[in-house]
């Protein structure tokens, strides 16, 4: 009974942190086509959701490990019981929060390895944790991940600067808007090809661990289906707050930069996933906005932001470590102490979004509007109202981040 | 330790294949902007976003295990 509790404790939590996943990530695809102009925002986080919806169905492989050799589990090294896989997503989970309501991008796996090394180090010792790999698969590769991507991005943003470089005819540069849609799109693939299986491992593993799963199955459908409709889900609730962090707090992202930027970040997703050194997708876009940000000429970082988020990627582990640490420790009174958890860490939870509904990212004041005018309109004009103020941000973020000659400016504005 | 073979090489076609399907598709921008030679130009930009197409259909073929594993 009080087995099967945990079990299908685990199961919410992973299914809660998988959502959490997808609106974390969401920014790293579609915060530059947002920003320029590329998609509109609706428009964006549904291509987003539906992307990881079907990229979670094409890439299911059978899970051997959970921490990816962080924690010395399987044969000859520690049992990682269901309490600690528990106590790991908690830490795992609200960190993730905490992030997103500070608006920084922070990769949601190490948050998880963070959360399950607090749990490990209070549950099974601290001689369970392999420091040697955690150092190189997790601390390392947070400092290479930003440099490669950056180096890219700059490189890219650079020569597509230079080819599209025209004295007098009239540029097509703001053609880089379609190609961002097709870079953005690529990097919303891959992230559910790699995030939603991170996931369904946890669970199947989980069910393994509880005996419910013979050891070594593969992942069952509706392991698959309900991860990938809870990362979907996640992407098409939008993490505005990141969204607006990279789109537009970073650096003021142009349609050149912002098609180099996320043609980086694919190709930096898809060769450290193929060519065994692996790298944060949250890192790499990161990196990529940020060396695209330099490339182009006047274009300016502001580093007070870029130092906050490489701050938070460093806290990001001991953080949630702590807080799995935390409830490993009340975990360790049975089963008592995992429903102390359960509520202690679903109070945090609806605490933490009740902070968000306070301070809502910057649509305060147009939603007082909103409200105004919701008392005088019918659905139908207030559905006008909304699109055509929809109609102009669009087009105002696609005259910023245009780069057509001045002849056409001209042009325009005559009409 | 850090295993810096495939990191170098992780980091080389990194930059490598960004800046090549950035320039084939800045490229393809580039000739639509030619007056002369009309035809040509046309031809030589579609060549290029077809050959940057090209590219991203191998990124999903790389994505999806599947294809290839």
């Amino acid at each position: 009974m009080a087995a099967t509790l945990i079990v299908v404790l685990v199961i919410v939590l992973a299914v809660f942190f998988d959502f959490t996943n997808g609106f974390h990530d969401t920014a790293n695809a579609m915060a530059t086509p947002i920003a320029t102009g590329a998609l509109r925002p609706k428009v964006a986080v549904a291509v987003a959701a539906v992307l990881n919806l079907v990229g979670a169905f094409l890439s299911t492989a059978v899970a051997t490990t959970i921490s990816g050799g962080i924690i010395r589990e399987g044969p000859g090294g520690v049992a990682i019981t269901p309490s600690m896989i528990f106590a790991g997503l908690i830490g795992a989970v609200i960190w993730n929060l905490v992030t997103w309501l500070r608006g920084f991008p922070s990769s949601s796996s190490h948050a998880l390895f963070g959360g399950l090394v607090g749990a490990a180090i209070v549950g099974a010792g601290f001689e369970s944790v392999d420091f040697g790999v955690l150092l190189t698969k997790v601390i390392f590769p947070a400092l290479l991940a930003p440099l490669v991507a950056g180096v890219a991005g700059f490189a890219a943003t650079r020569l597509a600067y230079r080819i599209t470089r025209l004295p007098v005819e009239k540029s097509h540069r703001s053609g880089f808007r379609v190609g961002q849609i097709f870079t953005s799109s690529m990097v919303a693939l891959a992230h559910g090809t790699n995030d939603a299986q991170k996931t369904m491992g946890v669970i199947t593993l989980t069910l393994i661990a509880g005996g419910a799963l013979p050891t070594g199955s593969a992942p069952p459908f509706w392991v698959v289906l309900v991860c990938a409709v809870a990362i979907a889900a996640g992407t098409y609730s939008g993490g505005w707050r990141i969204i607006q962090t990279l789109g537009s707090g970073l650096t003021d992202i142009k349609a050149t930069q912002g098609f180099a930027a996320e043609a980086s970040t694919a190709a930096t997703v898809l060769a450290s996933s193929h060519l065994g050194f692996a790298l944060s997708t949250t890192q790499v876009a990161s990196g990529s906005i940020m060396g695209a940000g330099l490339g182009r000429r006047g274009g300016r970082i502001r580093w007070g932001t870029a130092g906050r988020i490489v701050i938070a990627w460093f806290v990001t582990l001991p953080a949630s470590a702590a807080v799995g640490a935390l409830c490993e420790l009340v975990a360790r009174f049975g089963i008592a102490g995992v429903v102390i958890d359960a509520v202690a860490g679903l109070a945090v939870i609806v605490a933490i979004f009740a902070v968000s509904r306070r301070r809502t990212a910057n649509t305060t004041k147009a939603l007082e509007v909103d409200v105004a005018l919701n008392s005088v309109m019918t659905r139908q004009e207030r559905r006008a109202a909304e699109k055509k103020r929809g109609d102009e941000i669009l087009a105002a973020r696609r005259r910023l981040s245009d780069e057509s000659s001045l002849f056409e400016l001209g042009q325009e504005s005559s009409r | 330790m850090i295993d810096w073979t495939s990191f170098l090489l992780v980091a080389a076609v990194s930059i490598g294949a960004a800046a090549l399907v950035v320039a084939l598709f800045a490229a393809g921008l580039r000739l639509l902007s030619v007056e002369a030679h009309r035809g040509v130009a046309l031809t030589g930009a579609y060549a290029c976003f077809a050959v940057a197409a090209a590219a991203v259909l191998f990124g999903i073929w790389l994505m999806v295990p599947a294809f290839h594993a």
